[in-house]
């Protein structure tokens, strides 16, 4: 079973203070490659939670992840490997603010993935060029809007080469008028067959670019299925309830 | 013109006579030296402890058991003691031990001073770098290990650069008390600036112009270091608008 997906987990809980605080309870899933999974769901659900424990940024308490048919909770396994093959978009940029947008992109790759100096800056490019913002290269963070610095974070997480991106809610801390282009960059994404796991309260990326929607509500999954399954016909009563607010 | 041909005397007999002026010159050397090499010795025992003391408050709950938990604690345990005796007792009483005590067989002077200011030092930049680190927004963190660094490379390539822009003018503070602190070197036999201006005091029975001397170069020094320091937070703060 586990070679069929890319990510699976296995009985996922991640409890605080002792055990008061249940924010994943028991989350079974997988993600196979290729897929573009949505998660949706009411703040406080865990969605978050789920997305940051799939490369460690949150330890579960108990269960495991399966990643590329390696146990990654494994207290021996090295998790700094794995987490080179996951990209990581987050709600708040946090691009690098001491480092050009250059820079940025290509500490990674230099670093981890011993590119040269010079092989890593024309692929930042290149990528920066698709995402439009080749002329910001040698910009800071600093000098950047919202949409473009999430655009440079997504290009940072891809100049490593991951085999899946991961996308912590990446367009909630954006000005309305700057979601878009964020949106675009994704949606090109999954078109190139990119494998995402996407947190986001955008219904309409959901419907047109999931390939699957993952409901979630107090730490579980409540309801999964294609996009039209879920939005034209939710069987949960809670996801009922969720979609009638959001829609 | 009395009062300046009175002057002009006492500086003769302070400065000119018996070549005293050496003394101040000699001293300022060794203030220096001292001031130079504990500094480096306080910026290396400072950021070692400040990066145990911050990794021990961000990951010791989310680590797994085992050795390196164990000595994460034993060296945070360790970090806790230093910092709590250095900043708990004066420094001219840590030199004297240092001194009469520890390295009693050594008669290096200077060595221990360097060591004991160093080690004085450490303790006060271990708590500015720990501040400097925490100023760090936790997402920096994060966005490093996502890409796949350890926490040792995470601190290097991308808290600590942000961390020392924060705290350079708290850091270049601490190096400038630890420049006047160097004037307790006398305590241990060390002929340091001040002890330097205090022999040609003793010698001439005449107070004002070596002292004023004195004063007037660490006056100098520190605004010297001062203004280097501006010109390197200018540079570092490039990369804001």
């Amino acid at each position: 079973m586990s070679d069929k997906f890319l990510i699976e987990t296995k009985n996922l809980c991640k409890h605080y203070l002792n055990g008061e605080v249940v924010a994943l309870d028991n989350v079974t899933t997988g993600i196979k490659s290729g897929e573009v999974v949505v998660i949706i769901g009411p703040s406080g659900s865990g969605k978050s939670t789920f997305l940051r424990s799939l490369n460690l940024l949150e330890m579960p308490t108990s269960g495991s992840i399966i990643f590329e048919g390696k146990e990654i909770t494994d207290p021996k396994v090295d998790i700094n490997i794995h987490r080179r093959k996951m990209g990581m978009v987050f709600q708040q940029f946090n691009l690098f603010p001491h480092k050009s947008v250059l820079e940025n992109l290509t500490l990674g790759p230099i670093k981890l993935l011993k590119q040269s100096k010079k092989e890593a800056e024309e692929k930042a490019l290149t990528l920066l060029e698709r995402v439009g913002l080749k002329d910001r290269a040698d910009a800071y963070p600093s000098q950047l809007s919202g949409g473009q610095k999430q655009r440079v974070a997504i290009v940072r997480a891809l100049c490593m080469n991951p085999d899946v991106m991961l996308f912590d809610e990446p367009t909630s801390a954006l000005d309305p008028e700057m979601v878009g282009e964020v949106l675009d960059v994704m949606k090109s994404l999954a078109d190139g067959g990119m494998t995402m796991v996407v947190v986001t309260h955008e219904m309409r990326f959901a419907r047109e670019v999931g390939t699957r929607l993952i409901f979630m509500a107090d730490g579980a999954i409540v309801e999964e299925g294609t996009p039209a399954e879920i939005f034209d016909n939710p069987q949960n009563e809670r996801t009922k309830a969720f979609l009638k607010k959001v829609l | 013109m009395n009062w300046f041909n009175e002057l002009k005397s006492d500086f003769i007999l302070n400065f000119v006579n018996d070549n005293r002026w050496k003394f101040i010159t000699s001293g300022l050397k060794n203030t220096l030296i001292i001031t130079f090499f504990s500094v480096l010795i306080g910026i290396a025992l400072g950021m070692i402890v400040a990066v145990v003391r911050s990794s021990y408050e961000k990951n010791y709950d989310e680590m797994h058991k085992g050795v390196k938990k164990f000595f994460l604690k034993l060296a945070n345990s360790v970090c806790k003691i230093y910092l709590t005796v250095i900043r708990g007792t004066p420094v001219v009483v840590q030199l004297m031990i240092m001194y009469y005590i520890i390295f009693a067989t050594s008669r290096n002077s200077l060595m221990v001073a360097i060591l004991a200011f160093g080690i004085n030092s450490g303790a006060y930049v271990a708590e500015i770098v720990r501040s400097g680190i925490m100023s760090i927004d936790q997402g920096q963190l994060e966005a490093g290990r996502s890409l796949g660094f350890d926490y040792k490379r995470t601190m290097i390539y991308i808290i600590l650069p942000q961390a020392f822009k924060n705290i350079l003018p708290a850091l270049a503070n601490e190096f400038i008390v630890l420049l006047k602190e160097t004037s307790v070197a006398g305590y241990v036999t060390i002929r340091d600036l001040t002890m330097g201006g205090n022999i040609i005091r003793a010698a001439t029975y005449s107070p004002f112009m070596p002292l004023i001397a004195v004063a007037a170069i660490y006056l100098i020094l520190v605004m010297f270091f001062t203004k280097i320091v501006s010109i390197l937070e200018r540079s570092l703060r490039k990369s804001e608008r």
